[in-house]
Order: C-alpha cells, then structure tokens, then sequence
C-alpha cells in the first residue's frame, strides 16, 4: 500500500505549504509565498504520482479501476483536484494571496480521508452500479467543478474577511506590489504594523478578487454542468432514467441554480464584489451537501 | 425591455428569471428534506389527519411531480420564450453591426501603455500593424482622416448568440422532458428463473401496461467477488414474439437491452417460493395427513370431526420464517394458532416460548401436531422496463446548453482600434479594444498587440 503512504505524507506537505503562506501573509514577504507555491507543487506532484500507483496497483490485483470509486478515493480526488485547480489560478492570477485559506481545504480533505476510522483506505472491487465507462468522466468534471467552487469560496471569505472598509478599483497585480506600494504610503516602517494588519494589507483589492471568484464560479458552473450531463447519461444506462430527482441529483441541480443565479445577477444586475463573495460562500455550502450532505439523506447516490 | 405591454415585459424580465430559479431552488430542497412517495409513508402516518390530507392535497410528498413544480417549470418555460423573442433581435443587431474604424478617441486619451512609437513612416508602420491586427482579428477596415489612419477589426461577434443558445438548450431539454412525460412510461417486471411475463408495473401506481411481446428470465446469475462484494448481477433473457423466441440477450447493471423500443434494465433480484407450503398433521407418531396449502382453503380431519382452516399465509412472520395462521373448527371447541416451518429453531433460541405463547404450538389442537415445509425458494430478476421518446430531444438540448455555455463564458465578442499619426519622432500609434466579456483578458491582447507592434519596427530598424 505505497500509494497510502505517498497520500499520508502528501497531507503533511499540504500542511506546510499552508504554513508558507500563512507566513507570507503574517511576513508581507514573497519569498514565503514562493515556497508555499513550490511546497504545494511538490504535494501535487507527490498526489498525482500516488493516484497513478494505486490506479496500476488495482490492475495489479485483477480488479483494475481508476481510483474515484468509494469515499476514500473521492476524497482524495477532491483534495488533488483543490490544489490543482488553486495552482492553476494561481498562476493565472500572479496572486498567492488565497493559498492560506484553500491549502488548509486540500488538507483537511486528505486528513480526513487518511484518519477517519469509517473510511476504508483499501482497493475495492468495483460494484456493478459503478462498472462502467462514465464513472471517470462524470467524478473528474463533477469534483474539478467543486474544486473550481472552493477557490471562489476562498476568495469570496477573503473579500468578506477584509470587510467593507477598503478602497476599490485597480487591475490584476501581483500582491507583491500592492503591499510595496502601501508600504511605501505608510510612514512607518514594515515591522511596525501588527501581523493582522499586514494580514489584511496583503489580501487583494475586491476587484481583483472579484475577478477571481467570477473566473473560478464560471469554471465551475461549466464542469458541474458537464458533471451532470454525464451523470445523465450513465443514469440513463445504470437505471434506466436519465433523471431520478435522487438526492444528490436534487442537490447538484440547486447548486448549479445557485451558481446560475449569481451569474445572471452579474450579468444582469451588475452584481459585484460583495454580494458575488456572499453567493460563493452560499455555493460553496451547496457544493457541501451535494458531496457529504446527502449522504445523510436516502438515495442511490450515496457512497458505501 | 420596456414594453408597451406589461404582461409582455413583466414575462421578458430578468428579475422574474432569478426569482423563478430561486423558487425552483427551494422547492427541490424541500422535495430532497421531506420523505417522498413511497418513503413519506411512515412520515404522513405519524401526522394527524387533517394535516396529512392538506399536505397530500398541496402534493408535498410528491414534489417533483406535482402541479405546482410543473407550473414554476412552465413559467421559466414562458419567461425562457418571451425573453428570448426580446433578445434575438437586440442580438442580431450587435452582431451585424458595423463600427467606424475613426470613432477611436485622440490618441492623447488613451492610456499610456499601449502607445507605441516608431521611427518608421506612418504608411509603413500602418502596413504592419495591419498584418498583426489581421492575424488575431481578421479583416481590417482602414480609413484616413487628415494626417491620421484608422484601423479596425473585429473577431468573436458570433459570442453575442451565446445567451440565447443557452436559453434554447433549456428550452430543447424541457420539450425533451415533456414528450417522455406524455408518451413514455416506466415500470417494473419480476420474472422468476424460467418464467416469463407481458406486464410491467408502471411506477407510482400508475396501473400496468402489457406489452406486446413477452420476456422470459432463463437464468439469473449473481457472482461475488473474493471479498463478498457483488460482482455481477446478471439476466439471460429471451424476448417472445407471438410464442416465438425473436431474441436473445443478458442484460447487466450498465449494460440495458433494447427491445421492441422498450430498454430493459437490471434493477434488483430476489427469491420468491416457487410453489405453496406444504402441510403435514401427525398423530402419535404417524402421519395422518399432508396438504399443500393455500390462503383461505379448508380441510377436515375425519377422526375428530375437525374442520381446519387456513387463515393467514406468511412467508416471513416476525423475522421468524414462513409461518401460517390455522383455525380449527370441531365439537370439542375451536382455536387458533400459528405453525412455524422453523419451530425447533425458534424453540432452541427461545426457551419456554411455547409456554409463553400458546399461540406458536403446533401441538396446540391435540392429540394432532402440526408441521410446516416452507415451499422450495427459487430466483427471479427485477428488470427495469422503459420507454423514454424524448431522450434524443433532452440529448440535443444538453449538446446545445453545453455549446453556449462554452461560448458565453470562453468566447467574446473583442473589437480593436488602431490610429497611427506622424509625430516628431516618426508615428505615434495607439491601439484601443473592447471585449463584451473578460476585460482582464482584453487588456492582455491588448498589451500583447502594442507591444508586438512596437517590437517589431525595432527588429526592422
């Protein structure tokens, strides 16, 4: 069981890029954001080159299935899909700001995976609801769409965080820069502020998190509509109905209303900043009960 | 949107749009937190029973089916038309229209980034910047105002369908739910091993359809893995046209066959008795008397005048096994009571349970005691049977949300502006853009474009 032990350590290596930048948001310095960026590159690595061990160790016992079977494995799938999708906007972004808060998501996810005395960690042979051709296109498209929602929930808890009382305006830039540049507004020197006051200097403008949150919801919005076209059409093969209002069917429905009705009112309404930070926190707790919530509730979906 | 008519705007309104989706929202919430159909049983029982009657009326425990679902359906439906009838023409207006490649603002107004200066003449410098703009946007219109060019080009005006092809794949998949709705069913067939059926039990209660062939279950077959999880579940079905065998097919969880235009599914298995249970009285040893036995049948016992009734027939009573009810009827008295086809293990796991319960004797109608044989148990699958002619529809309309989807979000409508004016140094060039979507992106092109614009006369120099 290799692979478990390459998933176990990953968990740490998450835990520490999370501590870099929580230390580059309490420092102001990049250089810690650097190394938070490159921790977290290490894990995602680390998780991939696991997910494909325990991919080829399952054929290794006959019983080969890609690894998004039971809720171990969707853990863990959920958790690589986070970081993967956060690197991506990190980059796309140039901001590191939003690591400290969706890192401890992608942690929290795996420790939850590699802990919880209910989850069982072993290979299982694929039941035979779950033999069949869409189970990998319809897991990857739904969880990265979750991941793609959890990045906007980061961004929309920082803008909320940060509070009403910050100046608006102004384009995608480092956040680097933006610190530099009120630094050198304020009289005093750096180590002079308080670490939530560097804390809160250091989180983007509304604006550019704005974007980001409408980047990532849009993101989302299309893999979870893909999501569920596939979950369809396997539906339609595996139960003879393409639609069952099932509960978690139910729920990935209201999510995608939810997320369809922040969007119009973007659109529409001109809806920003704030109120687009409010409807990605009401997402996101959508997104969580689509994915465990229902669990609690009976249906077909549920996992064993 | 302002209509003349206020039923036409109110119908065109975004607002009604959100507030509807919303509706939807927490009507479906509610139809996954109140137990539905079926399961609503035991939840409508400990209700009292004016509360359980109104809620069955408003159809609560059977949200998604109900009047009011259909109607909030309905009227997205009727807002999802009207407000696409406003929006096609305002749509094909912005798509035709032609922009003056001179409406740029004086150059002096543009932001500073995205002037560029060269030493190159202005008709050079307009030469190349006419090469690059091509490349990203295709044609270019070019028009000459004084000392000043203006260029101009566009790409990406086809975004601006984008809304309204969303709009129409929800419309398409709706229709598509509707003609499953009113021309295709749903039901159950349970055939055992070696039988064969015609009639499928439509869902909800919805009665039975017959169909016009038949199915017979040749074997079904259950295989586990080393762990004890299930392998597969597996039905070799022949479908019997006019006696005749027509086909032959095993159907699988995932794997459904079509027949007839009708999809078979593998849903469930079991085991039910293959006959009656079999009755057996014996006196002082001997036996007296073996019956197969059905509910409500009768049969005497001759030495004691005794006429035996068979008042209940279980194949499970109280997770105990398959037991019946027997009344007796004779000259010395009557009673009833229950006999076990497993009695010697309910009285090995329950001691003294026969003094208890005089009831489960067998022996209770001396000097007779009665045995049960449960009937032998045989198999049978639970197939899936349904017919959906909207599929396709529902198929299209998701392929055609999908498809605005995709361009509503990564697609944009960007058009670009450039003047070249002689300056001191050779030509100021400023370059402008507007993108209907992803300003940020906009800006990148845009820097990208000036730039490549002012690398290049550097290379040339």
């Amino acid at each position: 069981m290799i692979d478990a032990k390459i998933l176990g350590a990953t968990t740490f290596v998450y835990f520490a890029a999370f501590a870099f930048y929580l230390l580059r948001m309490a420092s102001g310095r990049e250089s810690w954001g650097r190394w938070g960026a490159l921790t977290a590159l290490a894990g995602l690595a680390a998780h991939t080159a696991a997910l494909a061990l325990r991919w080829v160790s399952s054929y290794q016992m006959g019983i080969g299935h890609a690894p998004l079977s039971n809720l171990y494995e969707s853990l863990i799938f959920f958790s690589w899909s986070i970081t993967a999708v956060y690197l991506f906007f990190e980059r796309r972004m140039r901001d590191r700001s939003l690591g400290v808060l969706v890192l401890p998501a992608a942690f929290l996810f795996m420790a939850y995976a590699s802990l919880s005395p209910h989850i069982d960690s072993r290979i299982q042979p694929l039941i035979p609801a779950l033999q069949s051709n869409w189970l990998v296109s319809h897991v990857v498209t739904c969880f990265l769409g979750y991941a793609a929602f959890t990045v906007a929930f980061a961004a929309g808890l920082m803008m909320l965080v940060k509070g009403p009382a910050i100046q608006t305006g102004g384009k995608a830039r480092p956040a680097g820069t933006a610190a530099r540049e009120e630094n050198g507004r304020n009289p005093g020197p750096r180590r002079e502020r308080s670490v939530p006051a560097r804390f809160m200097a250091l989180i983007p403008a509304p604006a550019v998190l704005d974007d980001l949150i409408y980047q990532s919801v849009v993101l989302g919005f299309v893999f979870l509509a893909i999501g569920i076209m596939t979950g369809s059409i396997w539906a339609h093969h595996a139960w003879g109905s393409y639609w069952s209002w099932d509960p978690k069917e139910t729920w990935s429905l209201v999510t995608w209303l939810v997320y369809a009705i922040m969007l119009h009112s973007r659109y529409i309404r001109g809806w920003r900043e704030r109120p687009m930070a409010v409807m990605a926190v009401i997402g996101f707790i959508c997104v969580l009960i689509t994915y465990l919530g229902v669990n609690l509730l009976p249906g077909l979906h549920t996992y064993q | 949107m302002a209509h003349k008519n206020p039923i036409r705007s109110f119908f065109a309104s975004v607002k009604l749009a959100v507030v509807l989706l919303i509706a939807i929202a927490a009507a479906s919430i509610l139809g996954t937190l109140i137990p539905q159909q079926e399961a609503a049983g035991p939840f409508i029982a400990r209700l009292g029973p004016g509360w359980s009657s109104f809620l069955m009326k408003i159809q609560v425990f059977d949200v998604f089916h109900s009047f009011w679902y259909a109607a909030l359906m309905a009227l997205l439906a009727l807002n999802l038309i009207v407000c696409s009838l406003d929006l096609l023409p305002r749509t094909w207006r912005r798509y035709r229209r032609k922009d003056d490649p001179d409406r740029m603002e004086r150059l002096a107004d543009l932001p500073a980034a995205r002037i560029v200066v060269t030493g190159r003449d202005r008709e050079e410098a307009a030469k190349r910047a006419t090469s690059l703009l091509e490349k990203i946007a295709g044609p270019v219109t070019r028009r000459e105002r004084g000392e000043r060019i203006f260029l101009h080009a566009h790409r990406g005006a086809y975004s601006h369908f984008g809304v309204p092809i969303i709009h129409a794949g929800v419309l398409i998949v709706m229709a598509g739910v509707m003609i499953g709705l009113f021309s295709g069913f749903e039901g159950y067939m349970t055939i055992p091993e070696g039988e064969s059926t015609a009639t499928v039990r439509l869902k909800s209660g919805r009665g039975e359809r017959v169909l016009p062939f038949s199915v017979r279950c040749d074997r079904f077959v259950l295989e586990f893995y080393e762990n004890g999880a299930p392998r597969t579940y597996r039905s070799d079905l022949t479908f019997l046209q006019n006696g005749r065998e027509a086909q032959s097919a095993a159907v699988l969880v995932n794997h459904p066959v079509t027949f007839g235009g009708i999809r078979f599914y593998q849903s469930s298995y079991g085991t039910m008795p293959g006959g009656n249970p079999v009755l057996t009285v014996v006196q002082r040893e001997r036996k007296v008397m073996e019956v197969e036995i059905a509910p409500e049948m009768a049969f005497v016992l001759p030495e004691h005048r005794a006429t035996v009734r068979v008042l209940r027939v279980e194949d499970n009573l109280m997770d105990m096994g398959p037991a019946v009810k027997l009344g007796v009827t004779a000259p010395s008295g009557s009673r009833q009571f229950w006999v076990f086809a497993a009695i010697e293990q309910i009285v090995a796991a329950n001691p003294g349970i026969l003094e208890q319960v005089p009831l489960f004797d067998p022996a209770s109608f001396a000097p007779y005691l009665f045995s049960l044989r449960a009937a032998e148990r045989r198999p049978y699958t639970g197939l899936q049977a349904a017919r959906d002619p909207g599929v396709p529809m529902v198929a299209l309309g998701a392929a055609v949300l999908m498809a605005g989807l995709l361009v509503v979000y990564f697609r944009s409508h960007r058009r670009f502006w450039i003047l070249l004016e002689t300056a001191d140094e050779g030509t100021r060039i400023g370059v402008v853009g507007r993108s209907s979507r992803d300003e940020a992106g906009m800006n990148r092109e845009l820097d990208r474009l000036a730039d490549a614009i002012g690398a290049e006369e550097e290379a040339g120099t």
